[in-house]
């Protein structure tokens, strides 16, 4: 099919966007799993997302402003500036994105307070018993349930978003959602490692190990199924640097290397450190090759 | 609404005469391309030429609402035997337009006419109008008058239409190449050209966007003489939405994988360390 598409310049602001904002919905995701599934011991790790999420949450909201053509209309996401009613359009992928987004900070606060309460920081610890009302009981599950959807919604709307474009690699996969999914949660859950390797019960670190290894297997078949699903476009992407980066960098070191680290050296804390390490350098190359490779390959002609 | 009004344009008549981009250019106040702009004490330069035939633009931008295209066709190697196809390219205004789909906040509408309109004052330069229109024709930029950072395209000469005129371009074509008129007049005129074209010879004269397989018709449709293709045309453009129902269930189906390995991993090792 001739394509005469232009590409719509998504570039650094939304790489470092897509990177931040799937780590930020995988912890946030991670951590509202372990709420629903784990025991009172894995507190300490989801404690990590209720930390992060919402720092992580503005620092994507900056970028994606910034990436505006008019940075000081980025309300117009939200609110129709014509008339001052919602804008709200279910059909455009963007559109719930941001409205999600929105939910997503608003939730993400909540969680920051709730986890300063908590510890008592800030002076907020005399709010310690309404915070832990969150997190228990029927108003706790629902809590979790809504965080855990919020969570997967953030992860996974960046590749519906992509899909739904004419623009060649995106428009040609249906997988680029999942993908990013599987891979927010295999970072959200590095990252909650790495940073509770030294502090956190070995049985919650083996609960969120056992968890990171099933997403990277499954970001492995997502990702071989998007080359496949790419039909004829796989070659020229192949043969790119993009493809390269994509096969060695997030395919080898970030999704293969990890898993094979841990099946010959176990748990133990520096195999665990390392893989990682890899898993988030590999996810931030899969957005920056999904997200380039579509505008630079050269795959739209005029 | 009133009547869906657009475009129909002969391409058998276009002569390459680019008095429709000097009049888009004039009308809408939109400056020339240049490689570098004039200062108070140095002259701008003009953009070097594209090599393409007598093609001045090379693509839509974001100053270039029109662009008359040259394709050159020749089987033998001392071209003696070359013809050239003309065609003067627009946005397609379709029925069913991807860019109106996709836009966030509303600043793409249908107008009254049926044509789809980007409201200055509304769009934020998000892109995903340009990331999703087929045919290329959106771009981002803009000059002091008409908005910085916004999306750019033809309007139909919205604001012309308003005042009971036609659009610049067909306005100003010598040759009649581009019509303007109500959508349903033009393609009755625009099947009758086909059917004597045809019965000249020329075989694969033929209608783009006319009907509603593409993008449930294009208010901005064409009479070719050569396949989609060879004019730079995609044969089946589609909507951005055909693939949100899929992706969206892929990714549910990997959360639900996700959830349950969360739950096998909790079981299992809850069983073994505690």
């Amino acid at each position: 099919m001739a394509r005469i598409t232009v590409a719509p310049a998504w570039e650094w602001w939304l790489v470092w966007y897509f990177f931040l904002g799937g780590l930020a919905a995988g912890l946030y995701c991670t951590a509202a799993l372990i709420e629903l599934m784990g025991t009172a011991r894995d507190r300490e790790m989801a404690k990590v997302a209720d930390y992060l999420a919402l720092p992580l949450a503005l620092v994507c909201a900056v970028l994606l402003i910034l990436d505006l053509g008019r940075p000081e209309r980025f309300w117009h996401m939200l609110i129709q500036s014509e008339t001052g009613r919602l804008m709200f359009k279910y059909w455009s992928p963007m559109s719930m994105g941001a409205w999600a987004l929105f939910v997503f900070g608003g939730v993400a606060f909540l969680s920051f307070v709730g986890v300063l309460a908590e510890d008592g920081r800030l002076g907020l610890g005399r709010w310690r018993g309404v915070a832990s009302t969150w997190r228990h009981g029927t108003l706790g599950v629902g809590f979790a349930v809504l965080r855990a959807g919020v969570g997967f919604f953030v992860a996974a709307y960046t590749g519906v978003l992509l899909v739904a474009s004419n623009q060649p690699l995106w428009s040609d996969t249906r997988l680029l959602g999942a993908l990013f999914l599987a891979s927010a949660v295999a970072t959200g859950t590095a990252l909650m490692l790495l940073l509770r390797l030294r502090s956190a019960a070995p049985a919650s670190l083996a609960r969120l190990q056992w968890l990171n290894a099933w997403a990277l297997v499954l970001e492995l078949v997502l990702l071989v199924g998007f080359f496949l699903s790419l039909g004829a476009l796989a070659t020229p992407l192949l043969q790119s640097s993009y493809g390269r980066m994509l096969m060695g960098v997030t395919g080898l070191l970030g999704l293969v290397i990890p898993l094979v680290l841990r099946l010959v050296q176990g748990w133990s804390k520096w195999v665990t450190a390392l893989a990682c390490v890899l898993v988030l350098i590999g996810s931030f190359e899969m957005r920056y090759s999904i997200l380039m490779a579509a505008q630079h390959l050269g795959l739209a002609g005029r | 609404m009133a009547q869906a009004m657009g475009f129909y344009t002969d391409t058998t008549v276009c002569i390459g005469c680019k008095a429709c981009q000097v009049a888009c250019h004039q009308w809408n106040g939109l400056p020339a391309e240049l490689a570098e702009q004039p200062t108070a004490t140095r002259p701008g330069k003009s953009l070097p030429i594209t090599g393409n035939s007598y093609d001045n633009t090379g693509s839509f931008s974001d100053v270039n609402w029109r662009h008359v295209k040259f394709i050159e066709q020749s089987a033998r190697p001392d071209r003696s035997d070359l013809r050239w196809l003309m065609m003067s390219d627009v946005c397609k205004h379709c029925v069913n337009a991807p860019c109106l789909e996709v836009c966030p906040t509303g600043a793409i509408i249908r107008t009254e006419f049926d044509s789809v309109y980007i409201q200055q004052s509304t769009c934020n330069g998000c892109r995903a109008c340009v990331s999703a229109c087929p045919f290329g024709v959106i771009h981002m930029g803009g000059t002091e008058n008409t908005g910085q950072g916004t999306a750019k395209k033809c309007t139909l000469c919205y604001d012309r239409l308003q005042n009971g005129l036609q659009p610049a371009c067909a306005t100003v074509c010598p040759t009649a190449s581009i019509q303007f008129g109500p959508i349903e007049d033009l393609k009755k005129r625009a099947q009758q050209r086909v059917a004597d074209l045809k019965a000249t010879g020329q075989t694969k004269a033929q209608l783009y966007g006319a009907d509603e397989r593409i993008l449930g018709g294009l208010n901005s449709f064409y009479l070719l003489v050569d396949e989609p293709e060879t004019y730079g045309l995609p044969r089946h453009p589609q909507l951005p939405s055909r693939s949100v129902r899929a992706s969206s269930l892929f990714s549910i189906g990997s959360a639900i994988l996700l959830g349950l390995a969360a739950l096998l991993s909790c079981r299992r090792r809850g069983e073994e360390t505690e």
